[in-house]
Order: structure tokens, then C-alpha cells, then sequence
């Protein structure tokens, strides 16, 4: 064996996580700043340290700061925004903050320390308001307490002491000292009263500066841990096959066919019924239902090729589950349309007489999205050790609140015996929320006891094994006053899927057109056909559908009506908060609405909010103009996007663009591009062969963010999900005004768009 | 099993491995490095990108059998001191969003800003190939283009 790979081995594993955490230090990047940089693994600690001024912040002798942040990096920067909230009070260096992910173990131990604001161990929601007052709140006190302590050690008045720049200055005298050097006797004051927190227009890094993502330095050296990149002495590794038809189970399976092949260790069963489950109140996030154990056969072996091989080699048979067997996502699809013709399960929206209104023209279409796959990069995997005493887990979750209690029910174990272990995430887009992954990884480290095993779903079994993105069929119905306004519109959205969170109605009932009054007849309603194909959460669950949906009915309203799409929006926005009407202004007038475009081009708008359009001054409101040419033999390029948005005000600008940058290519890979078909009962589109992504030489279109609609309302709503929504359906209208084609199903590519 | 003998970030390594493992698994779990990605297993998406003999090449595909004598770099060997300009640019750009991707499309990047100092648009669309999810796209060619500049202007790539 190689030295390199042996160098952790003679390590027992605690000895091993102290000591690289001992190793979280300077690190030298280019450009001659030094920043501190992100630690070997990303995890913090389980216990208090010495020197912590809160469960949430330490500051070491040689003056980093380390802040402990219960929301895990996905990739949108929450972490790094909890480190700037935290730094606008602390008053320290930027260049010496450092961030790791908050022990849920301690958590619980120790009454919640990390549990505060709006989805606490959620990778999103950096800046709710609750959770970074807290954190603010935090800095602003340690801040206050290395000022006394600094005050003590020169018995000087603390009046006389200023903190900045992670320094402690005596202003008469000059005399100067490092918060290092006081952070120690900081932490043993305790103020009599908490400072206030600075007015938001006293910020002068919040708003002001865009660093960039602190693991980023990680990254690119190659050191940074995501979740398939954990290490632990004595590990071994597990190729996982699960049901191919979701709900089925394995029938038959001939271990000894491969327990010689090199290095097979074990051949293991996960069956369902071997779930211990709680008898406590579990506390998850989003409950237990989305996550139960599937039914599979794991090869555990030394090295994961190994394992790998022996599956693919291992003769296995399966039964299928209860319910139909569905020969193509069109058998699906159908049934799921045909719901349209049934009354509905639920009304979400009625007021005035839908049926009262008959005169006028009619605009009556249905409107559908597909399945698709979250098809996050990192492969999905989880490593786990677990025994009768306890369980350790390393996982790349996007919440370790759901995680931490799926493995309790898993097991059975108490929470003081389970200690999980945050990675960085790759990706994920909603993948990563349910830990129905970490469940499966503990099931199969279950029967194999006391080694960690670091379970890795291929590829293949990521897509076999997805939780889908719920595919939507509504139908819209509206009868159009003689002003070309609905008068009445009656609608059904018809979901696939059986999980009712997956329901979501968000950018469908919450829009303004339907909340402000300014349509007086309403009916909207849904309706559900269940499948035993399981879906989940895919980048703004529900709402990247709606959206698509509902703004390309608006959009064959201005037609029907004859008026210009975005004075129509306009119109249906006047009742409304100000902030739609301004991003659908902003976005169009940077675009160059109006103006004469060739033949073969055209402009669309589509506008939404995330997650908060029912609420005035609430969530983000994201419009985006597309400009689109479409060959007459019907190639699509999509030219040119601006984006405008309101989220209140902005903490770091350039983050809020590279999110917005991103989910619009996210948005439009979808609209474009993604379907995940369905034969006999499971997906052939088992990799990206056959499973289309956007790449750098596939046209894409230059994005604009534009920051002028901000109202500078005190919230900073999230970002992250918003640009799926309006991105889809702007390229959509805009193939219409190019082409006269209008879309009303996504992907487009599937389409004929040649004109002449 | 069989004894291959390479060259890795500029060390020599020896290893008993079964030659038909690929490099992207010789390289994570015989060796611990991790930094170069799997992603996909069938040469698609590129995560797992490394040099071989100076070539971009995707190492999901590349069995062990076919590595000895040559020399390997990936992006833990990109740079020393982790200073190559695009590693730089990568986090002065902001570049990165989750990051898993990243390690493979450097490498790629890397390797055609070695062969060609000056790459237009469609240099870059051709050399980088690689998926990547949360749409860093626009930012990779920015920091491509400037790391160019900066190698122009003498800095050492």
C-alpha cells in the first residue's frame, strides 16, 4: 500500500478529527492576503472549547475568528453570510474569519444554542431576520466583552477602548492588542446589559462589501470535504442497489456469486422492516414520510470499485410494489390530465361566480411540466458507523436537523448516542433535505457494525433513485372582459406524485393576479394522482412548475386580448404591491422593450415571487426579460436575460448576483432541456448521456442583474429559489413573438420551432 | 493485481492496485486524494479531470493498466502553494457556487491556458466541457479570460 494512504490509519478516529482540527490554520493564499482559510473538515467541534465566547464563535490566541454556523454551505453562501453578519458587529478582520458547521449533538445536549430563526439547520435562509439579530446580537457582545477585558488588562476605562480591524486600541494612549490575546479573559466576562446592535445605516461591511465564499479557497486547491470525500481510519466502502421500480423489493440474490471477487468484505440486505424507529418525539424538519428505507442490496468492500463490481455482478431479482406498473411517463401523464374532468380534492382560492361570467372571448389551454432530476454533480452518499452503543455519521445534508433525526429513527438510538457530522454540500438543489440518503447509508452500516462505511450511490443509482421533481398539469379557463381583462378564470393544477409535500402551491395561487382582487371571479383548485414513482424537492419545489405555468397563461390572455404582454401584467399588478410593478419596469426597460426587433427575434417577460407572492413587502420578486432568435429551421438561442428583483436590500451584492446568475441557467436547463421519461415503472435516463445539461459551448445567453427595482425594504428575503420561476416562461413568451409558436409544455427542445 | 509504476504531481508512486480500477478510484481511495471528483463514471461530466502527460483527460475512464510510466497531475499538484492564476481567480471572481465541479473544470482550464495564452469564447467552449449545476458558466469564462491576461503579463501558470 501506498504511504499516503496509511497515514491516518494508526489515528483511532477521535484522535484523528482533534487532531485535524488542531490543523485549522493559516493558510497562505495568493494575491498576498492571508486569510484563515477553511479547516480540513468542516465540522466543528462536539464539545465547548476553551476560549469560546458563545457555542457560536471563538477567537483563538493568534486572532482567527471561527464562527459555527448550524446552516451547511450548498453552494449559496450562508455560511459565509452568517461570518459577515457576524463581523459587521465583532468589528474584527475579514481576511481572518473562518467558518465551521455547529455540532447538532451539542445542540441537543445543550438546549438548542444553535436552534434560532426560521429553519435553523436549513442550507437557506442565511438572513432570516430572527437568526441573524441573534448572530449580530452575538458579535455586537463579544465585541463589548474584548473591549472590558482589554479595559482590565491596562485598568484604563473602557470608554477608552475602541475595537476595530480584530484590535484593541487605548485611545490616549496608543497602547494596542489583538483580540486573540483577550479573547481568552473575554470569555469569562459576562455584561450586566447587552449592546444595542448598530442601525442598518451605520453598516459599513453588510451591503457595502462582496467577499467571496470562504470555502472557495478549499476548492480550488482540492482540499475542501464534501460529503464523498470524508476519510475516517478503517473505513470501507459500499456499492448500493436499491428497488429499480420505486416501492418494489428484492426478491432473490445469490451473495456467494461475488463474496470472492477482490476485496467484497460483505453482502448485505437493507430491508425496511429493520427499522428501529423513536419512541420520542422526533423533532425533523419536515417529518419521517419522505425518507422510509427502500428496499436494496449493498456489496461492501475495501475500495469502492471494488464494491461496484461485485454489484454489478451480483444476480439480483426484484417484485415489484403495490400499485400500478406504468409503462411511460405518457400513461402518467394522461391519467393525471384526466383528473381534470373529475371534481377537485381541494379549493384553495373561490370568490364572486366563475360561472356568472359567459359573455366574452375564451382562453382555454393546459399547461404541463415533466419529471426531472435534481442531478446535483456530487453523487449522493453518506458515511456511517454504528453499533448497539452508538452512531457517527458524516453527511453532506442540506439540513442536519432532519438528518440528525432520521438516523435517531433509524437506529433507535438516544440523541446523546448519535453524532453527526456536517460535509459541504455538492449541490443538492432540495436532493439533500430529506436524508432518505443518510437513512439508507445508516441501514447498510447497521449490517456491518463497528467499521464506518461510506456508502456511494452511483451515478445511475442517483437518477434510478431520485426524488423527482412533481410533475404539473393545470388548466386555465379565463373568459376575458371587453376591456381584454379576466373577468373570470377558473383553474385546476393536477400533481403526479403521492407525497403531499410535494404539493406545493406556491407561484400558483399566491400570485397577485389571483390575491389582489383585480380578477373578480375565481375558482382554482387541485387535484392529486398518485404514483408509486416518488417525488421530492427540486430547486423551488412546485413553484419552478407554476410559474412556467401560470405566466405563460398570462401571456396567451395579452395575446388573446390583443394587448402589449407587459402593459397587461402591468395592469393586473395595479392593485398591488409596487415592488412587481417596478421589476417588471426595471427588467423591461433594461431589456429595450418596444423597440422593433428582425424577424426570427422576440422578447418575453415573466415575473414571480419567491417564496412570499400572496404578502406585500415579502420574499423576493424576480422578473426576467428574455430576448430569443430562433432560426426559421427552428434553432433557439437565447440571446440576452435581465433580471430584476426585489429581496428588500442586499447583504452582498455579488453573491445575490452569482445566485441569480446561476438559477437563471438552472431555470433554463430545465425549461429547455430536462424531461426524465419513465418506462416500465423506472427511468432509462440512468446518467447525462442520456440526460441533456447546459454546457459553456452551448450558446448561452448573456445575464444581466440588475439592481435598480430593490425597494430597500429592511428584509433580505433569499435568493436562491426565485430566478427558477420567471426565467422559463420568458423564454417561452419570447419564442411566441418570435415565432407565433406558443409552448405550453416544457422541455423545449422537444418542440418544433421552425416558422416561415 | 499488478505493481504501476507513475509519476503524481511531479512524485514518484508505486501501487498494487487491480488494473482495471480507474484512475479517478486509484487516485481517491488507494491514495486519499480527493480532490479530483467522481461525478458521472462515463467520461461526461468531467469531475474528475486531471493531466496526463499535460492533457486534460478524464480519469473515470482510465484504467489503472494504462497509467504506468506517465505522469499525473491533478489539482492538488496544480499549483504549489495553491497560487496558479486560476486558482486565484477562482476566488477573487467568486467563481465557484457548491464547488464539487470545480476541481475538474481547473484542470481543464489550466490545460488549455498552457497550449494557448490568448483563448477566445470559442477556445473556451471547447475546452471546457464539464458540467456544472449551479451555472457558474459566465463566471469561469470571465476568470479564464483574466487568468490569460494575468499569464500574458508573467504570471506563472
Amino acid at each position: 500500500m501506498n504511504r499516503r494512504a496509511s497515514t491516518g490509519v494508526d489515528l483511532s478516529r477521535r484522535q484523528f478529527i482533534i487532531r485535524s482540527s488542531a490543523l485549522a490554520g493559516g493558510m497562505l493564499l495568493g494575491m498576498g492576503e492571508l486569510r484563515a482559510g477553511t479547516s480540513p473538515v468542516p465540522w466543528g467541534p462536539d464539545n465547548s472549547t476553551a476560549g469560546e465566547l458563545s457555542p457560536w464563535l471563538e477567537i483563538t490566541a493568534d486572532d482567527r475568528v471561527i464562527v459555527r454556523v448550524p446552516t451547511p454551505e450548498i453552494g449559496n453562501g450562508a455560511m459565509t453570510q452568517m461570518a459577515m453578519n457576524i463581523t459587521e458587529e465583532l468589528a474584527c478582520d475579514w481576511n481572518r474569519v473562518s467558518v465551521q458547521s455547529s455540532s447538532i449533538n451539542r445542540d441537543y445536549r445543550e438546549a438548542g444554542v444553535y436552534t434560532r430563526g426560521f429553519l435553523p439547520w436549513f442550507g437557506g435562509h442565511g438572513n432570516d431576520h430572527e437568526r441573524m439579530d441573534y448572530i449580530m446580537q452575538l458579535g455586537a457582545s463579544a465585541r463589548e466583552r474584548l473591549i472590558l477585558a482589554a479595559a482590565q488588562h491596562w485598568k484604563v476605562a473602557p470608554a477608552e477602548v475602541r475595537a476595530e480591524n480584530s484590535t484593541l486600541t487605548h485611545t490616549p494612549s496608543g497602547r494596542s492588542v489583538g483580540y486573540g490575546q483577550m479573547a481568552a479573559s473575554a470569555a469569562t466576562i459576562a455584561l450586566d446589559e447587552e449592546p444595542a446592535l448598530k442601525p442598518q445605516s451605520e453598516w459599513t461591511f453588510l451591503g457595502k462589501a462582496s467577499p467571496a465564499k470562504l470555502h472557495i479557497p478549499a476548492v480550488t486547491r482540492g482540499e475542501a470535504v464534501f460529503g464523498i470525500d470524508v476519510k475516517v481510519p478503517s473505513m470501507v466502502h459500499a456499492a448500493l442497489k436499491q428497488a429499480p421500480i420505486h416501492g418494489g423489493r428484492l426478491k432473490h440474490h445469490e451473495p456467494e456469486a461475488v463474496l470472492d471477487m477482490p476485496g467484497v468484505r460483505a453482502v448485505v440486505v437493507v430491508d425496511p422492516s429493520n427499522t428501529r424507529g423513536t419512541k420520542l418525539e422526533q423533532k425533523s424538519t419536515w417529518g419521517l414520510a419522505t425518507n422510509q428505507v427502500q428496499s436494496g442490496v449493498a456489496v461492501i468492500a475495501d475500495h469502492y470499485w471494488q464494491a461496484k463490481m461485485a454489484l454489478d455482478a451480483l444476480p439480483c431479482e426484484w417484485e415489484k410494489g403495490a400499485g400500478k406498473n406504468w409503462e411511460n411517463s405518457s400513461e402518467i401523464y394522461a391519467a393525471t390530465a384526466a383528473l381534470h374532468e373529475q371534481p377537485p380534492a381541494r379549493v384553495l382560492r373561490e370568490s364572486g361566480d366563475v360561472n356568472s361570467v359567459n359573455d366574452g372571448k375564451i382562453v382555454e389551454h393546459d399547461y404541463a411540466t415533466p419529471y426531472a432530476e435534481n442531478a446535483m454533480i456530487e453523487p449522493l452518499s453518506a458515511t456511517a458507523q454504528v453499533s448497539d452503543q452508538g452512531a457517527e455519521v458524516w453527511c453532506p445534508t442540506q439540513d442536519m436537523l432532519q438528518a440528525y433525526w432520521v438516523v435517531i429513527d433509524e437506529t433507535g438510538l438516544a440523541p446523546e448516542q448519535v453524532l453527526m457530522h456536517q460535509t459541504l454540500v455538492g449541490g443538492r438543489f432540495g436532493r439533500g433535505t430529506q436524508a432518505d440518503d443518510v437513512r439508507m447509508a445508516v441501514a447498510v452500516a447497521r449490517e456491518y457494525p463497528n467499521v464506518p462505511v461510506k456508502t456511494i450511490w452511483s451515478r445511475e443509482e442517483c437518477f434510478a433513485q431520485g426524488r423527482y421533481r412533481t410533475p404539473i398539469n393545470t388548466r386555465f379557463r379565463a373568459v376575458l372582459g371587453s376591456d381584454g381583462y379576466p373577468q373570470a378564470v377558473t383553474s385546476r393544477v393536477c400533481f403526479t406524485g403521492t407525497q403531499p409535500l410535494y404539493q406545493l402551491t406556491l407561484g400558483y395561487d399566491d400570485m397577485p393576479y389571483f390575491t389582489s382582487g383585480i380578477i373578480p371571479n375565481l375558482h382554482l383548485s387541485t387535484s392529486t394522482q398518485p404514483v408509486n414513482i416518488m417525488n421530492g424537492a427540486y430547486r423551488g419545489p412546485c413553484f419552478n412548475s407554476h410559474v412556467f405555468i401560470v405566466e405563460t397563461f398570462i401571456d396567451d390572455c395579452a395575446i388573446a386580448a390583443g394587448i402589449d404582454p407587459l402593459e397587461y401584467r402591468l395592469h393586473l399588478m395595479s392593485k398591488w404591491d409596487k415592488s412587481w410593478s417596478d421589476c417588471l419596469r426595471v427588467a423591461a426597460g433594461k431589456a429595450g422593450w418596444g423597440s422593433r426587433l428582425p424577424a426570427g427575434e422576440g422578447l418575453g417577460i415573466a415575473i414571480s415571487n419567491w417564496p412570499a407572492g400572496a404578502m406585500r413587502e415579502a420574499g423576493t420578486v424576480m422578473c426576467a426579460a428574455a430576448r430569443v432568435s430562433v432560426s426559421k429551421a427552428g434553432e433557439l438561442t437565447v440571446r440576452q436575460v435581465d433580471v430584476a428583483f426585489d429581496c428588500g436590500r442586499v447583504a452582498n451584492p455579488d453573491a445575490v448576483r452569482a445566485q441569480i446568475e446561476g438559477g437563471v441557467l438552472f431555470g433554463m436547463n430545465m425549461t429547455l432541456n430536462e424531461e426524465l421519461s419513465i418506462e416500465n415503472g423506472a427511468t432509462p435516463d440512468l446518467n447525462f448521456d442520456r440526460y441533456p445539461m447546459l454546457r459553456m459551448g452551448d450558446d448561452l445567453p448573456t445575464i444581466r442583474v440588475h439592481f435598480d427595482a430593490l425597494s430597500g425594504h429592511e428584509r433580505m428575503s433569499i435568493i436562491g429559489e426565485a430566478p427558477v420561476g420567471p426565467i422559463g416562461p420568458a423564454i417561452g413568451n419570447a419564442i411566441f413573438q418570435a415565432t407565433g409558436k406558443r409552448l405550453r409544455r416544457t422541455p423545449f427542445r422537444k418542440h418544433d420551432l421552425s416558422w416561415s | 493485481m499488478a505493481d504501476i509504476k507513475f509519476k503524481l504531481n511531479g512524485k514518484a508512486e508505486q501501487l498494487e492496485v487491480d488494473p482495471t480500477t480507474p484512475l479517478l478510484w486509484v487516485l481517491r481511495d488507494h491514495l486519499g486524494m480527493t480532490g479530483t471528483k467522481f461525478g458521472c463514471g462515463i467520461a461526461q461530466c468531467g469531475a474528475c479531470t486531471v493531466h496526463i502527460n499535460g492533457t486534460a483527460t478524464r480519469s473515470c475512464i482510465i484504467p489503472a493498466s494504462a497509467i504506468e510510466g506517465l505522469d499525473i497531475t491533478t489539482i492538488e499538484g496544480l499549483s504549489e502553494n495553491g497560487d496558479h492564476p486560476l486558482q486565484e481567480l477562482w476566488y477573487t471572481l467568486n467563481v465557484p457556487q457548491c464547488g464539487y465541479c470545480q476541481s475538474g473544470i481547473l484542470m481543464a482550464a489550466a490545460d488549455l491556458l498552457q497550449r494557448n495564452d490568448d483563448p477566445s469564447d470559442a477556445d473556451i467552449d471547447a475546452a471546457i466541457t464539464n458540467i456544472c449545476r449551479c451555472g457558474t458558466y459566465p463566471r469561469i469564462r470571465a476568470a479564464i479570460h483574466k487568468a490569460a491576461e494575468a499569464i500574458r503579463a508573467g504570471a506563472i501558470a
